[in-house]
């Protein structure tokens, strides 16, 4: 590690990396000592506010280890549906001047590097310029997407999350919508939610410490083999309705959900921004086992069991009616795939260890590109990979927490149609991310973490999953194209 | 290229530099010792322990719990004055003066460790006290013994001595209506109002020991899974009317009830809880075949009070 | 022999100058200003107690008499007194008649028993409102045994009863056998005080505190008059 920092492994990186290295280590130190001097903080009455913590006067931490992520005492308030079960939660109990609502931001500064890009040997092209391999970089002040979040309790036991969600260009989307019934039958067993929402992962990409382009999303919640025309990712957000059950503190926990097809997708189609092609009919479903354990003064460990199984369509219902080619109209021809594997939330006091393993299996059919009303070509097999990560977070305080992921992801069986034109190892990606955040104030009603984040991936032969470089795979499908990401930033909410 | 790379090096590290110098100033210039009210002074966290069952609690391993999860209501030196209290209704606790709601122990004695260890557990219904379920048992009585360091009362006075509980009686209709008539005799419905929802002739005067209003407890509020603050069972019923609720208007009846008579009191409280399946109204639906079916003894109470604007159901 | 004389004789001396020394301290309470006009009771929530009173009684916490008299002023020596930790043996009371607290301002020594009875057809709450000795609320329906309790630190306790809002009443627990209360005349004396200086203190629960510092000589009466000023709500 020491070498790569000295030297550089990579000419790309030698330039670079030790001022910002130094940088960061540098303000490490000034946190590490501001934070001892800060023991028993005063606080301070200002009238800008985040919705629960406002609306039950609680700080972040109670529910949050270092927010966004949540702690057990925050899941419980969660799968209580955002109720402290005190009879209070009803917004009537409210002044009429509170709204759940919760606005985040990142604005930052970053610097994406990724080599192996396919580019014009002379810049803008002319006579004699070829396509060449180099690196790209690229760097400024940017600003993230932004959450305007709104969650909370419409009645006792009816909690709604409301989540409009932008790209840092402001383009919206519905990140998550939906109703939820909970407590049914005065039951914590019985819970019913209706619309958009994050699958149950123990491991929640939504709520974690990542910010960073390379980092900032599990490699493993988006993977699909290369070639296959499959688009699922556990990570992203679903749509249907989802049956869920808890214990009084969430010990033991089940989920089962009943999806459509369609990736998370509106107005009938596999996105959930304009111009998505049609989805099919079908359903997709999910299930989550998850136990906890109290492990004394350590603090809890967790383990989810999960399994999802999806039909994609392999061809579409057509029109050529309005002339100008085939208007793709409906998808057909399902063709199932699944998703399996385990997750774990560890605790060693301060220290908290997230491992996680998913196979990954699609329909061979999924791997031709072909509709799967003709005959599978001879030697297709179901394109196959494993990945998972272990990540660790290490919270010093309530304030300052220092997370590290290291991910792995091995396809095991290629897509038919690229058998034979690639190696065993196409598609593979290994991934790495380090980073810190300081929370200068804990308070209840607004809160700023100041965002440091190195994440680098190799991803063989494909684009990097994070889209960034030229957004077109290298141009031999052995290179390894490594990305790097180096974060700075402000994340605030209020 | 190879004449641009040094340039390049140091270029980057003087922008390096200026980001650092930046995002110090920034950083440090939201450092949070910026005192609210008069100097801050640090909080020291002198060494008291707590004693649940066969666990023993110390403060100091609860510091950073207390600062995580009870400062925003408690406040940092546990006088009830977090940064929320002024929103919050009931106010919390002020630990400086060593006055709890839910005891087993007489009136104006300090409660046992079980009984904060309890209180910490279960919540308080009704109020923003959360229920602390997910902390393990050895951080709740860490947090016990923190909880002690606020108010000097712990060093010099004993833990009073936890009342009696005797054995359950039978819930029968005589019972009940036996209950009922110490419920008159009491005078428990000039707070709690004759049929128990908290709108006796006395309501809307009461304050609490800071002198906030309160309300007396509706009895009729609350479905199946309706809880008292000090708890949710018969045995829960029966403390909290013999020791008393410290700080608030309910006074300890441990000097004016005996047990036998207390646990009719219990039975005839539990079918003012009109929307709760309990054995006792399972009785005297047996008997009667409504609930309630007490005939109203109870004197005219005097006109009632002028509506106010509080919230609905007048849970306290 | 002549040892045991003289020793005799001082001894005496001594007790009889300690009762031949004593002087007293006289004064009034009186007020500058106008006070708040006593407000009427309304005690039509407890039928039982408003027929007790002929016409409503009215409000306790200021009580005026002839020429601009204070009652009810508590008046004791704060600093001085030589006698403190003697406890009086006799318990006093605190009487619930008439929905009404009889007497308005208790005074009691630290560790001296305190009896508080109900005399009323109607339940009271004993509610004392301490903040210095530990806060207790008792039920007190009619015709059970009187309660009794003390109070081992000094402090002026505010008393009330929760069921009936008007009733109000004050303890003021002391750590001196020398005080005394302002009766209607706005007059108080403090007798038997040994040669010294003393600092006296009246306490009026509306108005604060006054301070006097008096020295005694002999048995000389010397008097002290405080003054309050006068809250007009």
């Amino acid at each position: 590690m020491y070498k790569w920092f000295a030297n550089g492994a990579d000419r790309t990186r030698k330039s670079w990396v030790r001022p910002v290295v130094t940088c960061a280590l540098l303000m490490l130190a000034i946190v590490i000592g501001d934070c001892r001097a800060v023991s028993a903080l005063p606080t301070r009455k200002v009238m800008a506010i985040p919705a629960f913590a406002r609306k039950y006067g609680l700080p972040c931490s109670a529910c949050h280890t270092a927010w966004p992520e949540l702690n057990n005492f925050g899941k419980v308030f969660q799968d209580n549906g955002y109720q402290l079960m005190n009879d209070r939660d009803s917004l009537i109990w409210q002044n009429p001047s509170y709204f759940p609502i919760t606005f985040r931001i990142t604005p930052n500064w970053h610097r994406e590097s990724t080599g192996d890009q396919p580019v014009d040997s002379i810049p803008g092209g002319g006579t004699g310029s070829t396509i060449i391999s180099r690196n790209v970089t690229q760097a400024a002040f940017d600003l993230s997407g932004m959450d305007l979040w709104s969650a909370g309790t419409i009645y006792k036991n009816i909690s709604f999350v409301l989540l409009p969600s932008s790209d840092a260009t402001a383009v919206w989307h519905f990140e998550s919508a939906f109703l939820r019934f909970d407590n049914i039958k005065g039951s914590s067993w019985l819970n019913f939610k209706f619309g958009r929402f994050e699958l149950d992962n123990l491991i929640s990409e939504k709520r974690f410490l990542f910010l960073s382009a390379n980092g900032g999303f599990y490699q493993t919640y988006h993977f699909n083999v290369p070639g296959s025309i499959n688009d699922f990712g556990i990570g992203d957000n679903q749509i249907g309705v989802e049956l869920m059950g808890h214990n009084a503190d969430s010990s033991t926990r089940y989920s089962i959900a009943l999806l459509s097809s369609n990736e998370g997708g509106t107005n009938l189609t596999e996105s959930n921004l304009p111009g998505g092609l049609p989805s099919n009919r079908s359903f997709d479903g999910y299930m989550a086992f998850t136990k906890s354990f109290n492990a004394g003064s350590w603090g809890y460990e967790e383990f989810q069991a999960y399994a999802y199984v999806g039909q994609r369509g392999t061809y579409y219902q057509t029109t050529s009616a309005g002339g100008g080619g085939p208007v793709p109209l409906v998808a057909l021809g399902n063709e199932p795939f699944y998703r399996v594997g385990f997750a774990g939330q560890l605790h060693f006091k301060n220290l908290e260890l997230l491992p996680y393993f998913m196979h990954g299996h699609d329909s061979a059919y999924l791997g031709t590109g072909l509709p799967d009303t003709a005959g599978l070509p001879i030697g297709a097999k179901a394109p196959t990979f494993n990945g998972g990560f272990i990540e660790g977070q290490y919270f010093v305080n309530p304030q300052l927490v220092f997370f590290g992921r290291f991910e792995k992801i091995g396809v095991t069986q290629q897509a038919f149609v690229n058998e034979g034109a690639v190696p065993g190892n196409f598609g593979d990606v290994t991934a790495y991310s380090v980073g810190y955040r300081y929370y200068p104030i804990m308070f209840s009603r607004g809160g700023v973490a100041w965002h440091n984040e190195y994440s680098i991936s190799k991803s063989i032969g494909i684009v990097p999953l994070s889209g960034d470089g030229s957004g077109l795979p290298p141009l031999l499908p052995t290179n390894g194209v490594w990305s790097s990401s180096v974060f700075i930033g402000f994340d605030f909410d209020f | 290229m190879n004449r641009l790379k040094p340039m390049r090096f140091i270029a980057t590290a003087i922008v390096g530099a200026v980001f650092c110098a930046t995002f110090a100033t920034s950083v440090l210039a939201q450092a949070p010792d910026v005192p609210q009210v008069g100097p801050l002074q640090k909080l020291q966290v002198k060494h008291m322990e707590s004693h649940i069952g066969n666990i023993t609690g110390s403060s100091e391993n609860a510091k950073t719990n207390y600062r995580r999860y009870c400062v925003g209501c408690h406040g940092d030196y546990g006088d009830g004055n977090g940064e929320n209290a002024v929103w919050l209704d009931p106010k919390p606790r002020d630990f400086t003066i060593a006055t709890f709601k839910c005891r087993s122990t007489l009136t104006g004695t300090l409660p046992t460790d079980e009984d904060l260890f309890n209180t910490i557990a279960r919540g308080l219904t009704n109020s923003n006290m959360p229920i602390w379920n997910h902390l393990s048992k050895q951080e709740r009585a860490d947090l016990v013994a923190y909880i002690k360091i606020f108010s000097p009362r712990w060093d010099k006075e004993k833990a009073g001595t936890p009342i009696t509980v005797p054995p359950e009686p039978p819930v029968t209709l005589e019972s009940i209506s036996h209950g009922e008539a110490l419920f008159t005799k009491l005078e428990c419905w000039k707070c709690h109002g004759p049929h128990g929802e908290g709108d006796g002739p006395s309501a809307s005067t009461l304050t609490d020991s800071q002198n906030n209003p309160i309300r007396p407890y509706n009895f009729a509020l609350g479905g199946n899974d309706s809880r008292f603050k000090c708890g949710s069972t018969n045995q829960d019923i029966y403390k909290i009317f013999m020791t008393g609720v410290d700080g608030t208007p309910m006074p300890s009846f441990a000097d004016v009830i005996q047990p036998n008579d207390a646990w009719d009191l219990v039975h005839f409280l539990r079918t003012l809880q009109i929307h709760r399946k309990s054995k006792e109204n399972d009785v005297l639906m047996a008997a009667h075949g409504v609930i309630p079916p007490y005939v109203d003894k109870t004197p005219a109470p005097a006109p009632a009070a002028p509506a106010d604007n509080k919230s609905p159901g007048g849970g306290q | 022999m002549r040892t045991r004389q003289t020793l005799l004789t001082l001894s005496t001396l001594l007790v009889f100058s300690a009762v031949m020394f004593a002087g007293t301290v006289n004064g009034k309470v009186t007020y500058t200003g106008t006070p708040a006009k006593p407000k009427p009771i309304d005690m039509s929530k407890e039928p039982s107690c408003a027929k007790q009173h002929a016409t409503p009684i009215t409000t306790e916490s200021v009580v005026t008499g002839p020429d601009n008299a204070l009652e009810n002023v508590v008046v004791y020596v704060s600093s001085g007194a030589p006698d403190d930790g003697q406890v009086p043996p006799q318990a006093v009371t605190f009487d619930q008649k008439g929905c009404q607290y009889v007497p308005h301002v208790l005074v009691m020594h630290t560790d001296q028993e305190l009896k508080i009875v109900n005399d009323d057809q109607t339940s009271h709450n004993i509610h004392p409102l301490s903040k210095v000795n530990v806060e207790w609320n008792k039920s007190q329906p009619p015709g059970t045994p009187p309660i009794t309790t003390k109070y081992d630190k000094p402090e002026f306790i505010s008393v009330k009863c929760n069921i009936h809002p008007w009733m109000h009443g004050e303890f003021a627990v002391l750590k001196t056998n020398h005080f005394d209360v302002s009766k209607g005349s706005g007059t108080f004396s403090l007798p038997n005080l040994p040669p010294g200086k003393y600092t006296l203190t009246a306490w009026q629960e509306d108005y604060g505190v006054q301070t006097a510092d008096v020295t005694i000589t002999g048995n000389e009466t010397k008097e002290v008059n405080f003054t309050f000023k006068a809250k007009a709500y």
